[in-house]
Parts: structure tokens; sequence; C-alpha cells
């Protein structure tokens, strides 16, 4: 299977600040990946090559296999939600309707009228008066329409209440479900991500930490506890993440294939949020190999 | 794309046919007086002594309301150009980027060369059927008065006939969209369209229209019983004479007064004449010099190929911004 997204090298500057180092990514079709990192650690830069807003200073990207948003029938396959959810103030919830199906061959006017009447927005209404949730389902329903082969969104619930979040994403699983388009979508809270992914990426200081299966990832993790001691004489093949120690304990968080005996140690699972967490504080450690 | 930009723009295109309507309106209102008192003057069939009816009529367009259409006739050629850059041009894609709207217009199934160039077609094309309609209008307004002023060439009028204004237009509406695009702030981008578009329309006929075609040089006997002004310094004898500059229709740009050895004519007066008194010995001693007068100027009959070459300079002007925007829309902005 070829992938929805292939990046090698990707980089981009802006001016002497790096944005994206060197990022190499391979990411699988059919699947919802869930791109996490904290603020300004490339997401957004990322999503906006993939979409096709950016170009990449240096490094090459494929998406779909095509150059991003070279063509028309390259911008037609790719849904893309951006940030804050853009959409026009002064035109209204119709309009917006009006020209997706203008703008877009695969415009699917079913889905956009069903979406319109189940969220409960008034054609009539502009866009600049709908709450920041409105306006995200409104920006949802024009990607969606397109029928995209992958969607790609930009932190589309950080701003939105919790209930709005829930019913975002309830729609976004809906449409994968219905449609089985690839999805990727970022995030800075794993909470987000951990209902909806099946494949995670952790984007730390503009480069890419980690990349792969969220089941795998979970059954990779683990955290060791036991009487103080140093990482020296953690088994072979087995790489710290994190490591932190008191007067009489350590602890560390390591990745490996096999799981460690529990006769010197306690083992443990890691969850979603401790196993990014981990990437995230500390983005030196990971670099040594046991 | 064409159903986008129809939908952002209809506000602005409604706008534009309300002001184009309206000054048409005011245009040929005053047009039909001014034919009215072109036609009671009687210099439309005038078989005998024409200078004097063409006189009256002049005299009668120099008074009343006439003269504020004139102005305003004038100004609106200079003034919709700089409307349509400030207010069409610089926000159409520096208002996209403010909102961010530009992240949702392009993932539509359109590329960002079509976007913009339906955009610039779509408005360019506006632009250019208001400048027309207001320059037709214009035109047919200043008929009679074009025709005994016989000014169209100079400066200010000919900025305002014929297919001048359109260019303008085209030019202005090119700077507006490439600031937008460069700056990406509205706003700033509305100061800069107006100020390179005033400079433009400033710098033009100062130092450059006149060269655009080869000028014609004329010598001929100074003319002394017509002279167009004597300045006499009583103490150096310095003298300068300018000739009258009565080629019709044409636009003088160089006046001298040249002896017959070819040089530039400067003096030394006869203070014996020329006193600073009454000039009219002055003047006499000045006819027994056999001086000449040498013009340059632009014919009547390079007005035509003047807008054109104007025209041409403009719109080329326009076309490297557009291509500017398109490049950076395509490739740099983010």
């Amino acid at each position: 299977m070829t992938a929805v997204l292939r990046a090698d090298g990707l980089t981009k500057r802006y001016g002497r600040r790096v944005a994206l180092a060197g990022c190499t990514l391979a990411l699988p079709p059919g699947r919802v990946v869930g791109l996490v990192g904290p603020n300004g650690a490339g997401k957004t830069t990322l999503l906006q090559i993939a979409a096709g807003i950016q170009r990449p200073s240096s490094g090459a990207i494929e998406v779909l296999g095509g150059r991003p948003a070279a063509r028309a029938d390259q911008l037609a396959r790719v849904g893309f939600v951006a940030q804050n959810t853009p959409t026009y103030a002064h035109l209204t919830v119709g309009a917006h309707l009006h020209l997706g199906r203008h703008m877009n061959p695969r415009w699917d006017t079913d889905v956009a009228a069903e979406r319109v009447r189940r969220l409960r927005l008034d054609p009539q209404q502009k866009a600049g008066k709908l709450s920041a949730g409105q306006r995200a389902q409104l920006a949802l329903t024009l990607a969606m329409a397109k029928r995209p082969d992958l969607l790609i969104l930009d932190e589309p619930v950080a701003s939105l209440d919790p209930l709005a979040r829930r019913e975002f994403l309830q729609s976004l699983m809906e449409f994968i479900a219905d449609h089985r388009a690839s999805v990727v979508l970022s995030s800075h809270l794993v909470s987000d991500l951990e209902r909806v992914c099946d494949y995670l990426v952790i984007l730390v200081a503009s480069r890419v930490r980690v990349a792969g299966d969220v089941d795998e990832l979970l059954s990779t993790h683990f955290r060791l506890t036991g009487p103080r001691q140093d990482a020296a004489t953690l088994p072979a093949g087995v790489r710290i993440i994190e490591q932190s120690h008191t007067d009489r304990q350590s602890s560390f968080i390591v990745h490996t294939t096999e799981p460690p005996p529990d006769d010197a140690w306690s083992v443990e699972k890691l969850g979603l949020e401790d196993l990014v967490l981990a990437y995230m504080a500390n983005d030196t450690a990971s670099e040594e190999q046991r | 794309m064409i159903w986008l930009t129809w939908r952002q723009f209809r506000a602005q295109t409604w706008f534009a046919a309300a002001w184009t309507g309206l000054l048409c309106v005011v245009l040929v209102f005053f047009g039909f007086q001014i034919a009215d008192l072109y036609n009671g003057s009687g210099a439309a069939d005038c078989v005998t002594d024409c200078e004097t009816v063409i006189g009256n009529f002049r005299q009668q367009i120099a008074s009343g309301v006439i003269p504020g259409a004139v102005s305003l006739a004038t100004a609106v050629m200079y003034l919709t150009p700089a409307l349509i850059g400030a207010f069409w041009g610089a926000p159409l894609v520096a208002r996209e980027l403010e909102a961010g709207t530009h992240l949702l217009a392009w993932n539509q199934s359109v590329t960002r060369t079509r976007w913009l160039t339906t955009k610039l077609a779509f408005i360019g094309g506006t632009a250019v059927a208001v400048m027309a309609a207001l320059s037709l209008a214009g035109q047919w307004f200043a008929r009679y008065i074009d025709s005994v002023q016989m000014d169209r060439i100079q400066p200010v009028v000919f900025g305002s006939r014929g297919i001048v204004p359109v260019a303008y237009a085209i030019f202005a509406l090119a700077v507006g969209v490439a600031a937008g695009v460069l700056i990406r702030r509205t706003v700033p981008a509305m100061a800069v369209t107006l100020t390179v578009y005033t400079t433009a329309i400033v710098v033009m006929p100062v130092w450059i229209r006149a060269h655009l075609l080869p000028l014609t040089t004329t010598v001929r006997p100074l003319d002394t019983e017509n002279l167009y002004g004597l300045m006499l310094n009583t103490t150096t004898a310095d003298i300068r004479v300018l000739g009258n500059e009565d080629v019709p229709g044409a636009w003088i740009v160089g006046n001298e007064t040249v002896t017959p050895a070819g040089l530039r004519f400067a003096g030394p007066a006869n203070l014996q004449y020329c006193d600073g008194g009454a000039s009219g010995r002055c003047v006499d001693w000045l006819a027994t010099l056999n001086l000449r007068q040498s013009l340059t100027y632009q014919p009547a009959e390079h007005f035509w190929p003047l807008q054109i070459v104007e025209s041409g300079i403009f719109v080329g002007l326009a076309a490297v911004l557009a291509g500017i925007c398109l490049y950076q829309v395509r490739r740099r902005l983010a």
C-alpha cells in the first residue's frame, strides 16, 4: 500500500527560524493519524505544506502520490480545515455551500445539506454570526462535502468548548466510518486524539520524534520502577525515553519490543497521554540508544 | 470560481454601476447645456467673423456652473482609478490573508493561479468598463469645449481623455493588488497604492510624456507684433523675449528666442529704447534685430499616438505587477 503522505527530509524555514527540520514520514492509508506536539512544534507548518498552502524550503513531500495543490484534481482529493476554521464572515452558510458546489467537481450536495440540517445551521445566517463550534462544523462540512481521499484538520477543536468539541469529533468519526477517507488531525491535547486516532505522530521542536500505530506504541512502551539504580543496568534493546530518580527509587519510561522480566522491576504499561508527555518532556534523552 | 468572485465582488459591482451611472448622467446633463450654448452662439454654422463667435462661446463656458462641471469631469477621470486601486485592488488578496480565508479559498478544487486570474480578469474587466464609460461620457461632455480650446494634448486634459484613463485604472488596480500581496495588510496597501498611483500620474506628464514621441521643432522669424512675454532688467540690460505659442492644438514644451546666428537671445537690450516704460519702442527695436523663434512641441496629430504609447506603458506595468502577484500567490504566500 502506498502512503497517503510521504515526506522526505522536509524542512521549512521562515528567515532564520526553522519551523520544520528534516521531517521524514510515511503515513499509511485508511488511518486516522493524530499529529501531536507542543505549541510551536511545527504541526501547522507540516499540515499546511501537506495541504499545499505553503511550500517546503527543502525536502520532498508527496500527498496521495502527487505534489500538494499542484493541480485542481490534486486539490479535489485533499480536504483541509485550517486552524481557527476560517470562513467568510459576510457570506451566509448557504453561500458557503454554494461556494463549495461551484468550486469542487466532486462536491456532494446531499452530504452538505444533510449535515447543515442535522447541525441545525440556518442557511440564511452569516458565517460571522456563528458560534466558534458552528463555524468549525461549517468548515468541516465544506471539507467533507468535497469527498476528499485525505482530510487534514489543523487543531480543529482547539478553540471549542467541551460540548462543541465532542460534537465535532463525533461528526468526524461518522465521516470516517461512512467514507473510508484517510484523516490527519493535529492537536496539542492528547485527550482529543485518543478517542479518534489509530496512528500517532509526535512532533517536538520541529522534528518527528515518533510515528506509529497507536496499539503498537502502547504495547512497546513501559514504565519501569525499582530501587535506585543506574540506567546501565537496563537490559539491552531498551531505549530510555525518560528517567527520574529519587534517593531510593528509579523510574524509567522505555521503548522495547520485549517487555523486561518483572522480577527486578515493577513493569507498567503506559497510557497514550503519559507516552506522549514522556516524548514531549524529554527530547534529548531518547537519542541515547541502549 | 466565477461564482465566488461575483459573490465577493457583488457589492462593489453595484457601487461601481451607481457611481458610473450617476456621473454619466451629470456629464450628459452638462454636455447638453454646453451643446445648447455652442449652437446658440452660432459657432456651429458660422461663416464670417468666427473668431468673435467662438470668443463669445469661450466667455459663456467660462462663467456659471460650466467651469465647475469641467473641473468635476477632469477630477473624476483621475480620482476613479485611485479609488479602484485602493478599494478594489489593495483588499483583493490582503483581506483574505488578514482574515485567514485564503486557507479556505486555496483548498477548493481550483488552483491558486486560476483563483487569482479569475479575480483579476473579473475586477479588471469591471474597472475597464467603468473607466471606458466615464471616458466616453467625459469626451462627449467636452466635445465642443475641446473643439474650441484645442487643448486636449495639454498635460491635465490629456490624462482625462481617450484611452489613457482606462490604462490608469488598470495600472492602479494592479498596483493595489500587488501592494496587498506584498504588504499583506489592507490599510497600508491602500496607502501605498494611492502614493504610487499619484506619483506615476505626476511623473508621466512632467518628465516622460513629452519624450514618448519625437518632438517637432520649428524655427521661424519672431513675430514681434504678438509677443507672449517680455522681461527686462533695466540695470543689467538683460532681456528675455518669448514669442507667441500659436501652434493650434499643440503641446508646446520649448519656446526660445534666438539670434540670426542661432544663439539664444538674452540681450543686451538697448536701454535707449527699452527703459522699462512703454514697450512699443522696445518692440520696434527688437523688430530690427531679425530675431527668430524656436518652438519645440508635440503637434496636435500626436494626440492619439501619444495616447496609445502612454496607455501601452501603463498596461505593460500592470501586466508586470500582475505577474508578480501570480508568482507570489503561487509560490511564496502562506
